[in-house]
């Protein structure tokens, strides 16, 4: 006996679901049957949102975060610091730098790290643009912000080495210990690290 | 101790369920049974990884995409399973991102046949040891070796790259160097620690009285960094590290002689139990009696060597024992005995 199925057009539509990120073959199933049963017009309003935002939002031509227009808010803003910017991997690392408000700077994501195990390379990356950027822009300090692991510290001391000598200071964010945590919640690692990186007073 | 054990489509086995007590606890049953995937499971619980294999894909059972262990130890509860990506830890029923937590619960030792690779096989087997008995003891070992292998694969990689990455090779080298002298100042000191347990165990087991040293040989030299700069050309040559604590080993003597090509088969499988012993009495030392896994090897020792083996082992520690049949058991009442026919435990 022949199983029944879907009809085409929705077995479809799970499909194309299913290409989403975090979209199982059960969510999607679950999505696309809201969307074939909704009584109001809220599907045909997603597809406007997919569409209008395809079209509209687009990398920062300067910095690679989102923007609508050429630049995005942020290089846009002439209230920023002009001469300090700050390095971090992905696009969305820039929100949570910003929510501290202890950053008046400007940002340039890089797209990705130096991974040779995953086959990225700094061709791969936005990291010409930033050596346009360094030649351009007068910067005086450039702050590293990138993963405290293998590749991010590797890229950091990339950058680092083809950035230094031009009168720009380079730093990096310390890694350790989470504010308002005791010691005895840190990991082993987070308190060496805490450790090998201490201040002085 | 581990009470409580639960297998799922872990090697040849579907499902399997069993309760464990202190002391002894033998396994017999024919080649093949699957006596040793139950201490694998044991190991594979409480330290998330194998005693027998470096990758955990082939513990999945054929046909199934993921296997689970379960347990429950000193009143913990323990959950592990592992599928390809999907992989999943549970430490009293709740989800874990790390496994720091899980790790620090237990302390495993395994016994068996091929430990006399650690006296003549290559020095990967040495470094092995080093590495089962460091991530156990340094709560910062599995990270730092992690991010060592990480790095030295990384480099390794662009070495072997058609075009020249010089640039990219210079910027792994400082956590090459970091990560590295990190992991050969812990295992310098894990054999420092090691070495009087060895030559004691050592004593106690074989009825000489010959001369046991153990040295840790670094596989570069005291400043890492600098030796890593003076072999560019080599490495640039072979396309690989060629420094680094990846060429660690660790040099055994038994009386002034290198013990892998001048010690006796018999010198070098008491050589390899002193090892093992000495590992155990390390985590006794510590505070921590580990679970011991012993494979398949008191059934061919001979009576001395066996019964010296008993008198070695930590009195506290938890027993695990495979056999193929018990009848070098008379002399030995205690400890419970599961018997394994068709994939199905029976108490004897």
């Amino acid at each position: 006996m022949r199983r029944t199925e879907y009809p085409e057009a929705l077995r479809n539509l799970i499909a194309q679901l299913r290409q989403m990120p975090g979209v199982g073959p059960r969510s999607a199933e679950r999505i696309a049957l809201w969307i074939v049963q909704n009584k109001a017009d809220a599907p045909e309003q997603i597809a406007n949102a997919l569409r209008s935002t395809r079209e509209s939002v687009r990398p920062c031509a300067l910095c690679g975060f989102f923007a609508t227009q050429e630049l995005c808010d942020i290089c846009a803003d002439e209230s920023r610091v002009v001469d300090l910017l700050c390095v971090v991997e992905q696009p969305t690392d820039i929100l949570p730098l910003e929510k501290t408000s202890a950053f008046r700077g400007r940002y340039h994501s890089l797209g990705g790290r130096i991974s040779p195990l995953d086959h990225v390379g700094p061709e791969d990356l936005r990291i010409q643009q930033l050596l346009d950027r360094a030649a351009k822009e007068k910067f005086s300090e450039i702050i590293f912000a990138l993963a405290a692991d293998v590749e991010g510290e590797a890229t950091t001391n990339y950058l680092v080495d083809l950035l230094k000598g031009k009168g720009i200071s380079l730093t990096r964010i310390a890694h350790g210990l989470p504010a308002g945590g005791g010691l005895e919640n840190a990991d082993e690692l987070t308190l060496y690290q805490a450790l090998s990186g201490r201040t002085r007073l | 101790m581990l009470t409580q054990l639960q297998l799922r489509n872990f090697r040849c086995f579907e499902s399997l369920a069993l309760e464990l007590d202190a002391g002894f606890t033998f396994f017999i049953g024919g080649n093949g049974e699957g006596k040793t995937s139950i201490l694998e499971a044991a190991c594979v619980l409480l330290r998330l990884q194998s005693q027998r294999t470096s990758t955990l894909s082939p513990l999945v059972r054929v046909g199934a995409k993921a296997f689970a262990v379960r347990g429950r130890f000193d009143e913990h509860a323990l959950e592990f399973s592992y599928g390809g990506l999907h992989r999943r830890l549970k430490f009293d029923d709740v989800d874990q991102r790390t496994a720091t937590e899980y790790l620090r619960l237990a302390r495993v030792v395994s016994f068996a046949n091929v430990d006399i690779e650690l006296v003549r096989g290559g020095s990967d087997a040495r470094r092995r040891y080093l590495d089962f008995l460091g991530t156990q003891i340094e709560p910062t070992y599995r990270s730092t070796l992690r991010a060592y292998e990480r790095a030295l694969r990384s480099r390794n990689a662009l070495l072997k790259s058609a075009t020249p990455r010089t640039r990219e090779i210079a910027a792994y080298d400082a956590p090459l160097i970091e990560n590295g002298t990190r992991l050969r100042d812990m295992r310098a000191t894990i054999v420092d620690r090691l070495a009087p347990f060895v030559r004691q165990a050592h004593h106690e087991i074989s009825v000489t009285t010959e001369k046991i040293d153990i040295y840790f040989s670094p596989g570069a030299a005291e400043d890492f960094a600098k030796d890593l700069a003076e072999s560019r050309e080599k490495e640039l040559r072979l396309r690989q590290t060629v420094v680094g604590p990846h060429r660690d080993d660790v040099d055994l003597f038994v009386d002034g002689m290198p013990a892998n090509s001048f010690a006796s088969e018999g010198q070098q499988r008491t050589l390899a139990l002193a090892l093992k012993i000495a590992q155990a009495r390390v985590f006794a030392a510590s505070g921590s009696s580990p679970l011991l896994l012993i494979d398949d090897i008191f059934g061919e020792l001979d009576p001395d060597r066996r019964n010296a083996l008993l008198r070695s082992l930590p009195n506290e520690s938890q027993k695990l024992v495979t056999a193929t049949s018990l009848q070098w058991r008379k002399d030995f009442a205690e400890g419970h005995v599961f018997e394994l026919q068709d994939r199905q435990l029976h108490l004897r």
